[in-house]
């Protein structure tokens, strides 16, 4: 089942929609243990699965991609980095305050299926995308059956 | 330096209808004053340049971001901690701006907004002489 049925060029309005209708039925869905730092722990994250894996989406707008580290260790993938924003108003005025800015650092477990060791990370439009691929004893293996 | 935590997106409620259905969210901003300007950043990942729309009119600038979903097309959710909608977000100018100046960039899902004062509007110093 591919949540997006509709071509998002054809109709972008049904696509996010169906998007949202589906991003809502999984909400911190209880069945997928992401271990110690949960809900709550900057950055904020999604978990999907595509054909070849898993897809990390995690919104962290305003950094540089240099300013993100991920790494992959065993079962483990961690998220972090440090947001300073606008350094040089400091001393200004403020009208609104509202982004947060400092250290963070997230770890997730991800189930044993996956290869964390050989993820991907790319960052665009704020949002860091992690495409962790199935581990090799993982994938269905086909058996030969032999004749006696 | 402090440790960031995660601030749940905050849904639009308005006292109009949006004709179109679907989830908006607020965006989070700053907003600075300086001598000679407002400067404003407004977060808003999954915005891409071409969806952003921001206009000012009768003193009230309103900031539209339309979210991209393409990237989403053949993922299956298995667990999620945030939805996606467009953003919204009004706001009403007292200090007098001039139009033809304002500079918008959008970088990293974050845009940039740089609104010039009009020349009346920038404080002056008046000097105070000495008889």
């Amino acid at each position: 089942m591919a949540i997006l049925g509709l071509d998002p060029d054809v109709d972008p309005i049904g696509a996010l929609l169906s998007l949202q209708g589906e991003l809502e039925r999984f909400m911190r869905n209880p069945a997928f243990g992401t271990g110690l730092s949960g809900y709550g722990v900057f950055p904020p994250i999604n978990i999907f699965d595509s054909t070849e894996g898993a897809v990390v989406v995690a919104e962290v707008p305003g950094l540089d991609a240099s300013k993100i580290e991920v790494a992959g260790e065993g079962r483990t993938l961690t998220i972090s980095g440090e947001r300073t924003f606008a350094p040089d108003v400091s001393g200004r005025g403020y009208h609104r305050r509202e982004l947060n800015e400092g250290k963070f650092s997230r770890s997730i477990q991800m189930p044993d299926d996956y290869d964390v060791s050989r993820a991907q990370a790319r960052y665009e439009a704020g949002l860091l995308v992690v495409r962790i691929p199935v581990a090799e004893r993982a994938k269905p293996r086909q058996i030969a059956v032999q004749s006696a | 330096m402090a440790e960031i935590t995660t601030k749940e997106k905050q849904e639009l409620s308005k006292p109009q209808e949006q004709t179109r259905p679907g989830r908006y969210y607020v965006p989070d901003v700053n907003i600075y004053e300086f001598d000679d300007s407002l400067k404003l950043w407004a977060e808003m990942p999954g915005v891409k340049e071409k969806d952003l729309d921001v206009t000012l009119k009768d003193g009230v600038l309103t900031i539209i971001g339309k979210v991209a979903t393409e990237m989403y097309a053949g993922l299956r959710p298995r667990y999620t901690e945030y939805n996606v909608g467009n953003y919204y977000r009004e706001f009403a100018l007292n200090e007098s701006i001039d139009e033809s100046r304002i500079k918008a960039t959008l970088r990293n899902g974050v845009l940039e907004l740089e609104l010039p004062k009009k020349e009346q509007a920038k404080p002056k110093k008046i000097e105070v002489r000495s008889t």
